[in-house]
């Protein structure tokens, strides 16, 4: 199948000139199917959106700026068939049989943070590990968080299609790009790094099953833009609740140097494999 | 309600916590659980909450932490103060204390608001354990406003939220051992299953008149939440208190947000105000959610109670009516007390709503006054004497006699 969905082939004919000029992309993104290795040395089956055939549990970061269009290619590599979606952005779902392509054109007029995903099975494969950021409105100063929760068991009962009874679960492994305290501080992407006065922005997203509720020391931040809750934007926090397949787009603009934690305050999610600290925790650095 | 409150100084604000391990805590079924805590002395065990740090913005606070707790380490976690590094109680990005040590944090008072103080040392299970509590910041006056130019309000009601899990408060898992060489104090975690769900550190039969909403009407009634537990929360105000969200983590909301319903999430802190116009009993509802599953673990209640005030003791200005004869024939002697000289009228009002009389706001003395009243003309029957003054009402009734 290849399919470029006719709403935004209509955007696009429409704007041509802003298209030209606005440097829209390219893109493929291939969904393959692995072993995540925990920090632990525990395994799980995992899927995800990659850059290329070679498996990782780190899905693509997709970023635009406002207005940009990514004309994106998903190529399923898996052995069975996935969906995709993007959620609050209209008329992008659709289904890609194993080994076979869709094309699909993303874009947002303004500034936001999108979970693009897979919406198949109750979104069960979107829990293995198939959902990642789609960012719009990127500066040359931003870090993503993609926070995932994972129970093992789970993991291997939904790769074999068997049952999941949610009403119980009790994920053991918390990761923030698929990585996990200390681990996580290594990833560029996510950890923080600035400066006195620097205008940080950083896109984070549940895309687990979980909730989680993310706080930071040493500094409030303003919400930009909230994927369910338009009036918390102009919030001074710090604290988020992060609702499952939620997003925000936060920004920092750090006033006291130092490094400090973020963390999720509900602490057993600070734990790995039933361990603390090694979960959801990373630390900001400003020089 | 608030809780403990420690020595506040106008720009300085002095404060001793103790950091215990061999707490004990009643829980609602009658057992005794040990938990850590912050205590105020040594002879008394821990609050659970710890004690109230309170103290003015622009004050500079200093925080004597003395560690008294059989060679475990802790720390105090100033959250949501956006102190700098080294007050920032992460022990392996300041410092930690030793059991016998003392640790000094110091900062200075930021935005007015509520925050919270806890153990960053193996915080998943220090802070189950009991190691947290309270901190308000008032405004730069000290006065009953939310923050400088804010909400002025009457009442104020702290909801600390957090829950217990019995098993956790067990030796095997509270006395782990502290790698102090170690980045990362590693420890292991049991899974949790919360089986008392606290506000102020009590549920179920604990919270029945310890904690309410004891209030007037037309009063403004200033709530303090605050989650510092391991489930979300959904707090849901009766709707006739009229709920604006007005401000969270020390910070006022861009706009006030009218709603019943608040939920709030571990570490979160939400300001909200609620008033009446009539009188209402009826309860505050919080609920637990498991933040795994999104299931509700269990729900805890809130007493309010508002009453339309009727007694002389609650005003300021006015006081001691007193109304003779009472039953009265032809003239009745109004009698009452101003603290300060002021402007007070009165009305009279039949059971069945007719007004009989209502005289303006005329000035009385300091002191001891007196208002004569012919209600020759007034059938029998029961009556009610108001007087007022500026926002102020005393009611009485009395009795007109057919002789």
């Amino acid at each position: 199948m290849n399919l470029l969905k006719v709403p935004f082939l209509m955007v696009c004919l429409l704007s041509i000139q802003t298209i030209l000029f606005a440097g829209n992309t390219n893109q493929t993104i291939y969904i393959n199917s692995g072993v995540h290795a925990c920090f632990d040395g525990a395994q799980m089956p995992f899927k995800a959106f990659n850059a290329s055939t070679s498996f990782s549990n780190r899905n693509v970061q997709l970023s635009a700026a406002i207005g940009d269009t990514i004309f994106l290619e998903v190529i399923n590599t898996d052995s069975i068939q996935h969906g995709f979606d993007v959620k609050g952005l209209a008329g992008i779902r659709d289904t890609v049989a194993a080994n076979d392509t869709i094309n699909v054109a993303i874009s947002s007029a303004s500034l936001g943070i999108f979970i693009y995903y897979d919406h198949i099975n109750n979104e069960d494969e979107a829990y293995l590990g198939l959902s990642g950021i789609f960012a719009v409105g990127v500066n040359s100063n931003t870090f993503f968080w993609n926070l995932k929760d994972h129970e093992l068991a789970v993991n291997d009962s939904v790769m074999t299609g068997g049952s999941v009874d949610w009403m119980t679960y009790y994920p053991d492994y918390f990761t923030i790009n698929g990585a996990s305290n200390p681990n996580v501080n290594l990833d560029t992407t996510a950890r923080v790094e600035g400066a006195i006065g620097d205008t940080i922005l950083i896109y984070m997203a549940n895309t687990g099953r979980a909730e989680h509720s993310i706080h930071f020391h040493g500094y409030h931040l303003e919400i930009l833009f909230s994927t369910d809750h338009s009036n918390y934007v102009g919030r001074l926090k710090d604290t988020f609740p992060m609702k499952k397949m939620t997003g925000y787009v936060l920004r920092l603009v750090p006033d006291q140097t130092g490094e400090y934690p973020v963390h999720d305050h509900n602490l057993l999610s600070v734990t790995g494999g039933g361990l603390y600290p090694f979960g959801m925790f990373l630390t900001i650095l400003i020089q | 309600m608030l809780l403990f409150c420690v020595g506040s100084y106008h720009a300085q604000t002095n404060v001793f916590l103790i950091g215990r391990t061999l707490g004990e805590k009643i829980i609602a079924n009658g057992d005794t659980l040990r938990v850590f805590g912050f205590a105020p002395n040594l002879g008394s065990h821990p609050p659970i909450p710890g004690p109230l740090i309170e103290a003015n913005q622009g004050d500079s606070v200093h925080i004597d932490f003395w560690n008294v707790s059989q060679l475990h380490h802790h720390t105090i976690h100033l959250h949501g103060l956006d102190v700098n590094q080294q007050n920032d109680g992460v022990p392996m990005l300041s410092f930690d204390v030793d059991h016998m040590e003392h640790g000094w944090y110091h900062f200075k008072a930021p935005h007015a608001g509520t925050y919270l103080y806890h153990c960053h040392v193996g915080s998943t299970i220090h802070l189950q354990a009991g190691m947290y509590g309270p901190i308000i910041i008032r405004p730069s006056d000290g006065s009953n406003t939310t923050w400088d130019g804010g909400f002025a309000f009457d009442t104020e009601t702290m909801l600390f939220m957090s829950e217990f899990d019995t098993f956790w408060h067990t030796d095997s898992i509270l006395d782990h051992p502290h790698d102090t060489t170690a980045v990362h104090d590693s420890l292991e975690v049991p899974r949790y299953n919360p089986d008392n769900f606290l506000i102020n550190g009590l549920s179920d039969h604990q919270l029945e008149d310890s904690i309410e909403l004891n209030s007037k009407t037309d009063f403004v009634n200033y709530f303090r939440l605050v989650n510092i537990g391991y489930c979300s929360n959904k707090v849901i105000f009766p709707a006739s208190l009229g709920a604006q969200i007005i401000d969270s983590d020390g910070r006022p909301l861009p706009s006030v947000e009218m709603s019943d319903t608040v939920e709030i999430y571990p570490g979160e802190r939400y300001g909200v105000l609620v008033e009446s116009s009539v009188a209402i009993l009826d309860s505050i509802e919080v609920y637990y959610y498991d933040m795994m599953t999104g299931t509700v673990k269990d729900t805890q209640y809130v007493k309010v109670d508002i009453k339309v005030p009727n007694n002389v003791e609650e005003f300021k200005m006015l006081r001691d009516l007193v109304l003779a004869p009472n039953p009265v024939t032809n003239e009745l002697k109004v009698m009452f007390n101003a603290i300060e000289a002021r402007a007070v009228g009165y009305r009279i009002i039949s059971l069945d709503g007719k007004l009989m009389e209502s005289v303006q706001p005329q000035r009385v003395n300091q002191g001891k006054n007196l208002f004569t009243i012919n209600t020759s003309g007034y059938a029998a029957g029961t009556y009610l004497i108001s007087i007022m003054d500026e926002g102020q009402v005393l009611s009485e009734q009395f009795i007109k006699s057919s002789e």
